[in-house]
């Protein structure tokens, strides 16, 4: 169980050849996310979700404020599961999967197993990334980011690449696995239906990366999308989204 | 009825690995089928026997010795095959020429083989240092990658009459010579290949805080082998000529020597088997070793894919 812990965050990148302006992608975020929760931070394209994400993991440094990400006092170990599933396309999926892992050793490789069987995938550990579906290409992101046991999951729009079933179907392989372990989790969204599916608190995140609402969602899992009552928590999250696109005066919609 | 079952597709069992718990049959995981020209049934058979690669090969030589012929035939500047033939046998049997001349076949070849292995196990390595030094490191490219583009550029035969200049008729120069070839090569496409490591793939690396260790065994030289492999065959290719340029220039024995000893001699025969034996050792070591490499370690490339030239029936 990790505690993350958001302080006035701010990223300004700074120009380049290609588009000589500043652009601010985070405008002071503030947020504390702690306990074995799934949180999504919802917003639409341009708000900085991704950033915000790198950040938390290490991979960018902020312009200013402050991130700390910690499990018992010492930095939490982090389970990143990014758009594309970034597998090495040379190694087998065991050996994407051992890859993370300190040592290869018997233990490692039967815990990457349980993982890869968690998504149904256990019989292709032999096979190499090229010779998967783009959806089982995710699946063993997923499985990978589970095997570090991380103390604190991230996930930057895991399916938005994909199509509609398959889609669907990791939405279920994931709030299984999650359900397994409850780690906590920050899931990066622009599908307003995927973050009520999923999880139980949304923060929304408006363009130029200011935090606009916070909605818990107390709903039992695990949950049906096609269920009444996710469906009407969905409309009213909508509704919401709707409010602040119209505050904001931006004219993406949500899917 | 019988015909009706066996055409039927066959149902997935249980150990089928495209079934999964879903329920989902993930069809990118079934076997990939050989779509190569030589296994495509469109082709008539006659036409599938001519596309494979080892008949279309064993037609390149053939035309190659037609020609041979024909121009043993038309003038009277080239030697026959036969008398290669016969000639090359007596050097490797060691038999007489005529006179105090004796075959000296293994001799030099060993002598030759020898000195090209230790040029290559010491400008290989040293390649794959500079060019992992130049393609990790801003400050080390900044300094060397245009030097070492310059060392690219220069043709084998620099090196070799370099390395004469320099060591004179000794051991030493043939192997000067394979080693300063060899290291461009290497390193300028090794280097190119730790630059070419996806950014992606090292921002998730250091997202999981791979280790290390794992990240040079499996990131880095994972992901530069393809071009390692280029820069290895090229480095084998281009050393193979630069040691026979020293040894025909300024050496007293080895297979280069040796070809200009019979071209000196005007013993046309002898300087053309040895001129093939060239050429036949450089592509046996391609086909045998680098190729077998390449292959085994491009392995999780291999989809089917179809080039223009098969779409087109070529």
């Amino acid at each position: 169980m990790a505690t993350v812990l958001i302080e006035n965050l701010t990223k300004i990148y700074p120009p380049t050849i290609t588009y000589p302006h500043r652009v601010q992608a985070l405008g002071g975020v503030n947020m504390s996310v702690t306990g074995n929760v799934f949180v999504a931070v919802l917003g639409p394209s341009g708000s900085g979700k991704t950033t915000l994400l790198n950040i938390v993991a290490g991979v960018e440094t902020p312009t200013s404020g402050s991130v700390r990400a910690v499990h018992n006092g010492v930095p939490a170990q982090v389970g990143y599961v990014f758009q594309e599933p970034r597998l090495l396309p040379w190694r087998t999926v065991l050996n994407n999967m051992l890859y993370v892992q300190d040592r290869k050793s018997d233990r490692s490789r039967r815990e990457a197993e349980f993982y890869l069987t968690m998504v149904g995938l256990n019989e292709v550990a032999h096979l190499y990334p090229s010779q998967l579906s783009a959806g089982m290409q995710q699946r063993v992101g997923i499985a990978r980011a589970f095997l570090v046991n991380p103390d604190l999951l991230l996930m930057d729009e895991p399916f938005s690449h994909m199509d509609a079933l398959t889609g669907r179907s990791l939405r279920e392989y994931l709030q299984r696995v999650w359900l397994h372990t409850r780690k906590t989790a920050l899931f990066v969204t622009h599908d307003v239906s995927e973050a009520v599916e999923l999880a139980d608190r949304i923060l929304m995140l408006r363009p130029g990366g200011v935090v606009f609402d916070d909605i818990p969602i107390d709903l039992p899992r695990p949950r049906n999308p096609d269920d009444p009552a996710v469906r009407s928590v969905e409309r009213d999250v909508l509704r919401r989204f709707d409010s602040m696109e119209a505050a904001v005066r931006f004219g993406a919609h949500a899917q | 009825m019988t015909d009706v079952a066996n055409r039927a597709p066959a149902q997935p069992g249980p150990n089928d690995p495209t079934v999964f718990a879903s329920g989902f049959q993930e069809v990118a995981a079934l076997p990939v089928g050989d779509l190569s020209p030589a296994a495509d049934r469109s082709y008539s058979a006659p036409r599938r026997v001519l596309r494979r690669p080892w008949v279309v090969q064993l037609i390149a030589l053939l035309i190659l010795l037609a020609v041979w012929q024909y121009l043993t035939v038309a003038g009277d500047r080239v030697p026959s095959i036969e008398n290669v033939v016969s000639f090359m046998w007596t050097e490797i049997t060691g038999g007489s020429h005529g006179g105090m001349l004796l075959g000296e076949f293994w001799g030099a070849l060993g002598l030759s083989l020898q000195r090209y292995a230790i040029g290559l196990a010491i400008g290989i390595p040293a390649g794959a240092v500079l060019g992992l030094l130049i393609g990790a490191s801003g400050w080390v490219r900044g300094l060397l990658n245009d030097t070492t583009l310059v060392l690219l550029a220069l043709p084998a035969v620099v090196w070799a009459f370099l390395a004469s200049l320099w060591f004179g008729l000794t051991s030493t120069a043939p192997i000067v010579a394979v080693v300063l070839t060899a290291i461009p090569f290497v390193a300028i496409n090794l280097s190119s290949g730790v630059r070419g490591i996806d950014a992606a793939l090292v921002e998730m690396s250091r997202s999981y805080k791979v280790s290390r260790r794992n990240q040079i065994a499996d990131l880095l030289l994972g992901g530069t082998l393809p071009n390692a492999l280029t820069g290895v065959r090229l480095a084998f290719t281009t050393g193979w000529n630069s040691l026979l340029i020293v040894e025909w220039f300024g050496a007293t024995d080895g297979v280069g020597w040796r070809a200009r000893f019979w071209y000196d001699a005007l013993r046309y025969e002898g300087f053309v088997g040895w001129v093939f034996l060239f050429v036949i050792l450089i592509t046996v070591l391609d086909r045998l070793v680098l190729r077998r490499l390449e292959r085994r370690a491009f392995q999780w490339n291999q989809k089917p894919t179809l080039s223009f030239a098969e779409d087109w029936g070529m």
